[in-house]
């Protein structure tokens, strides 16, 4: 009620905006995009989005699955999107010595309520 | 409040997909346009009085379980009394909230308060926002949820600890992240550093005490999208009273009092001439129409609805572990087997906007749709 007319989304149409910059897609540690990569320890291939059907119906999507193939399977591992810090996308900090992680997140799929 | 069958806009996939929308559908819809309300201004004003009175009451509710200790009902685990409470008493700040809400025969009624990791935000925000403005763009909507966030988080901003303010959800699901990248975007709007980790990710430095993003940067303020008895229950969970920066979590800890559907009985005490809620107890107190519930439980798992002292309905689901509060029975109102709830949201201290899942049975489940509405 009684909102105002002009809406901004900064990071969504930033995410969106570099989706759609971007025709092909990108090597590693080249260009804007990022690729969200949590755990450096545990394996996966890149999927490639922006060809074919899906490529398609994900292209105005702002953050995109990212996951791998076993035994013909595809296993979606996560998100990824433009808004999150390289060195976390794809892991490369290598310094990571007394800090443990993955103490959390265990609990479920999504929050849901 | 009517509901009123309407055309789909002819490239809505599109539409509510250039908005960052992506889980506009699921093996079932999701968002449904083919429908919506229509309430008069007058049934919006009360909808918003009574959010801000059940805001109200809730937070004495709070006051009153903390001063009679009463974690037990709760099942809040005791090494986190004296956190809830620290966090309490030094204000910690919390950002939003949304009330279910049954709105029938000009009657409100309160059927249960999502105050730690409420969802469907973006939808209400957003998504139907921008579906008004190609429906009727005279027409108004009980919507300023994204003014509302932007003016809290600067409202807030003085009050967080020196640091960025980080963000984080579940990795592996869209809707949590969309949910959480939209509020991240108000945070900046409102001129806050702020930077995303998955929940799964986090670090705990053991030497310093502290919490770590991937880059190995100390959290010291935290926005999360996620349980606080998911958390207390982990094995992280510990870490979190031993913290040496004091995180400030947001939402509080304080709010597993308040996302606990113990906190229903609760209010029903303390309030027994409040006209927003129904009677609600531990046990079913010989009620002959009743909703048993879970006092842990989401998208409407594990719940028996009970009327004449027969089942109706029932639902599976792997909660109930902890208890259960049984609430008077108050039917959502039936429009052609079309069975809306209102989800009334809090913003900062103030009533900010509703958005309506309707599902095609009484129990609000995970099937179930989301439908914009207007003032007409």
């Amino acid at each position: 009620m009684k909102k105002s007319k002009t809406i901004q989304l900064i990071l969504i149409t930033a995410a969106l905006a570099s989706c759609q910059e971007k025709k092909t897609e990108p090597e590693w540690g080249s260009g804007n995009k990022t690729y969200v990569r949590g755990d450096s320890t545990a394996p996966y291939a890149r999927t490639h989005h922006g060809s074919g059907m899906l490529g398609v119906a994900l292209w105005y999507y702002a953050f995109r699955p990212y996951g791998n193939y076993s035994n013909g399977r595809y296993s979606r591992a996560g998100y990824y999107s433009g808004a999150i810090p390289n060195g976390s996308n794809i892991g490369s900090n290598g310094y990571k010595a007394g800090v443990t992680r993955g103490g959390f997140g265990r609990g479920g799929y999504s929050v849901g309520s | 409040m009517q509901r009123i069958q309407t055309s789909l806009r002819n490239n809505w996939q599109q539409a509510v997909e250039k908005l960052g929308f992506g889980f506009h559908t699921t093996d079932v819809p999701y968002w449904d346009e083919s429908a919506y309300y229509s309430f008069t201004l007058n049934e919006i004003e009360q909808i918003e009085k009574a959010t801000n009175t059940l805001w109200e009451l809730c937070l004495k509710a709070v006051q009153h379980v903390i001063d009679n200790k009463l974690y037990s009902k709760f099942h809040i685990p005791k090494s986190y009394i004296s956190y809830i409470e620290n966090t309490w008493n030094d204000d910690v700040p919390s950002i939003y909230g949304r009330f279910d809400l049954c709105y029938k025969n000009g009657k409100i009624k309160m059927l249960e308060f999502n105050a730690d990791t409420p969802t469907s935000l973006y939808e209400a925000g957003i998504v139907q926002w921008f579906w008004l403005q190609d429906f009727d763009a005279n027409k108004d909507q009980f919507n300023s949820i994204h003014e509302k966030l932007i003016a809290y988080w600067k409202y807030l901003k003085v009050y967080l600890q020196p640091g960025k303010l980080h963000f984080t959800c579940l990795k592996e699901t869209l809707e949590d992240l969309t949910n959480t990248e939209y509020i991240r975007d108000c945070a900046i709007q409102a001129g806050i550093d702020t930077k995303l980790v998955f929940i799964d990710d986090i670090g705990w430095d053991e030497n310093a005490k502290q919490f770590v993003d991937m880059e190995d940067e100390s959290i010291r303020n935290i926005f999360k999208l996620y349980p606080w008895e998911w958390l207390a229950a982990e094995e992280f969970g510990k870490n979190i009273l031993e913290d040496s920066n004091k995180i400030f979590w947001i939402e509080p800890s304080w709010k597993m009092i308040l996302s606990n559907k113990a906190i229903l009985p609760i209010l029903w005490e303390l309030n027994p001439d409040c006209e927003y809620l129904l009677p609600a107890y531990f046990d079913d107190n010989g009620m002959k129409d009743y909703v048993k519930k879970p006092i842990l439980s989401r998208e409407g798992a594990n719940i028996e609805m009970v009327k004449h002292y027969g089942t109706i309905e029932k639902t599976n689901g792997e909660y109930g572990e902890e208890g259960f509060v049984y609430q008077q029975l108050f039917e959502l109102p039936d429009f052609d087997n079309n069975y809306p709830v209102i989800g009334s949201w809090i913003i900062g201290q103030e009533a900010a906007g509703i958005g309506i899942r309707e599902a095609n049975n009484l129990i609000t489940d995970n099937k179930s749709r989301f439908v914009p509405h207007l003032i007409s």
